[in-house]
């Protein structure tokens, strides 16, 4: 990969003039890709023209260093990134897998240790010949924290092959792996809900008996306190999650957005309507 | 015995939630720190000022951002120009990114060219802790009332590159923009974005 030790060596560079001009003593002018791996890998080994190929970016991560969830939480930003891809070709969202709570106290943020496959798919169009490459490439920033924070930023790519016929790649376990990280629509006999009352919005879920350690992350920042606890309670045919609402949330949510993540590792998507309770004194 | 079990357990939770209680909209708690020239900062004896707190970290990418390339101390010279009070509070902790002595932090505000009306040096996290500080940087703003009027990011765009500063809407001047012309604040909260303030563990 001389693509890589290229931005290397240009890290170094870049860390080596740092040091002189750093105005800052006791700061981290250490390249981030000195405690995490970025590589961008495909599901199949080649391109077939009009069929979605899953792409994916790894994150491999040193030891206690992480990354961001799409929330980041209290702290911390999440990867951002910016396709650069071939004419006609066109890249949907990233599937986010759900996170850990990084706690800090007295706060928390929402994020990935070790190793993370952030996917995406992407369509080639219909009209391309076979035998052709065709160059996928992407730049991504992020944010990498232990104690300390460092930025990233790094310039992938990949070359695929036309061929009529896919052909799965080695990276295909890494996918499968990921999407077992994903949150999936809730099983359609459950009824979920969410109520905002008094300083809790409360999300009920139907027709489970109990859950062990059930969590909720919020897809959106400042709705609920990130490292207030999350009270479980039992009535009659389901559970209910106890949500401390933001401080900063100074106007009622319409919806409650986010992933239920069950101990088990099976986790949920969620998105409601927020019903605003009478019994709430204030709007707060 | 089971009762007082419970009396404690409510009246620790009423504790913990008193620790959320800086709400835009309510009384800034009062604080009482020592600067980095040895002097005494009351938030009370600014009254009849508009306050800013800012919450720093030296080695933080997010404050570097700022400083780096002058737009804070832009915001600083401007402000305390117009009358503000501007408080660049250090809560890390000894042995944390961004701890300095009293010494090191006159030396960075000159080789900084900052001028802030003083620099906060709250190395026991209590004046964070007071007003929930998450990041580097956190911006409150408190009007001549005493009363919080901005809690949040210094601007709307979370990212640790310089070149967004000039298209991104600082939020801190338009808190006080908007709070001296007499109007409400139309931003009075955001997420703060940043690194997580080294508070000691």
């Amino acid at each position: 990969m001389l693509n890589r030790s290229f931005i290397q060596s240009l890290g170094i560079l870049f860390t080596s003039t740092a040091w002189f001009i750093s105005p800052t003593p006791g700061s981290a002018d250490q390249p981030a890709d000195e405690h995490v791996k970025l590589e961008l890998v495909s599901e199949q080994d080649v391109l077939v023209p009009g069929k979605d190929l899953w792409l994916g970016f790894r994150f491999d991560l040193q030891d206690e260093w992480h990354t961001y969830w799409v929330n980041p939480g209290d702290s911390g930003e999440a990867p951002g990134i910016e396709w650069q891809l071939p004419a006609g070709f066109q890249a949907g969202a990233i599937q986010w897998p759900y996170p850990e709570r990084l706690s800090t106290p007295p706060f928390a943020d929402y994020g990935y240790e070790h190793q993370v496959l952030l996917m995406a798919s992407v369509r080639p169009p219909a009209q391309l010949r076979e035998g052709e490459t065709q160059k996928i490439a992407a730049r991504v920033r992020y944010l990498i924290c232990r104690d300390i924070c460092i930025p990233g930023q790094t310039q992938l790519e990949l070359s695929l092959r036309v061929k009529s016929g896919a052909a799965a790649s080695p990276a295909g376990e890494l996918f499968r792996a990921a999407r077992a990280r994903l949150p999936r629509p809730a099983p359609p006999n459950w009824k979920i809900s969410a109520a905002s009352i008094r300083d809790e919005i409360v999300l009920d879920v139907k027709t489970i008996k109990s859950a062990k350690a059930p969590q909720f992350f919020p897809l959106h920042a400042e709705q609920i306190e990130n490292a207030a606890p999350q009270a479980v309670t039992a009535f009659p045919g389901g559970i209910r999650l106890h949500l401390k609402k933001s401080k900063h949330l100074l106007k009622s949510i319409p919806r409650l957005e986010g992933v239920f993540v069950f101990a088990s590792g099976k986790a949920y998507l969620v998105d409601v309507p927020v019903f605003q309770s009478r019994r709430s004194g204030h709007t707060q | 015995m089971k009762r007082n079990l419970w009396c404690g357990l409510v009246i620790t939770l009423l504790l913990i939630s008193s620790a959320y209680g800086v709400k835009v909209g309510e009384s800034a708690p009062e604080f009482q720190t020592t600067d980095s020239n040895g002097r005494v900062h009351t938030l009370s004896e600014y009254r009849g000022k508009f306050v800013v707190l800012e919450w720093h970290n030296n080695g933080c990418p997010y404050t570097k951002k700022h400083y780096e390339s002058r737009n804070m101390q832009r915001l600083q010279k401007e402000w305390t120009s117009k009358g503000v009070a501007w408080f660049t509070v250090i809560s890390s902790a000894p042995g944390q990114q961004g701890y300095v002595t009293a010494q090191q932090e006159n030396e960075y505000l000159k080789q900084m060219n900052a001028s802030p009306t003083a620099a906060l040096l709250d190395k026991e996290g209590d004046v964070g802790r007071l007003y929930s500080a998450k990041t580097t940087p956190h911006m409150f703003v408190v009007n001549p009332a005493g009363v919080l009027i901005y809690d949040g990011a210094i601007d709307s765009k979370a990212t640790t590159d310089q070149a967004d500063i000039p298209t991104a809407k600082n939020y801190v001047s338009q808190a006080l923009e908007e709070a001296i012309a007499g109007k409400p604040v139309s931003t009075p909260t955001s997420r703060p974005y940043g690194c997580s303030v080294k508070y000691a563990h």
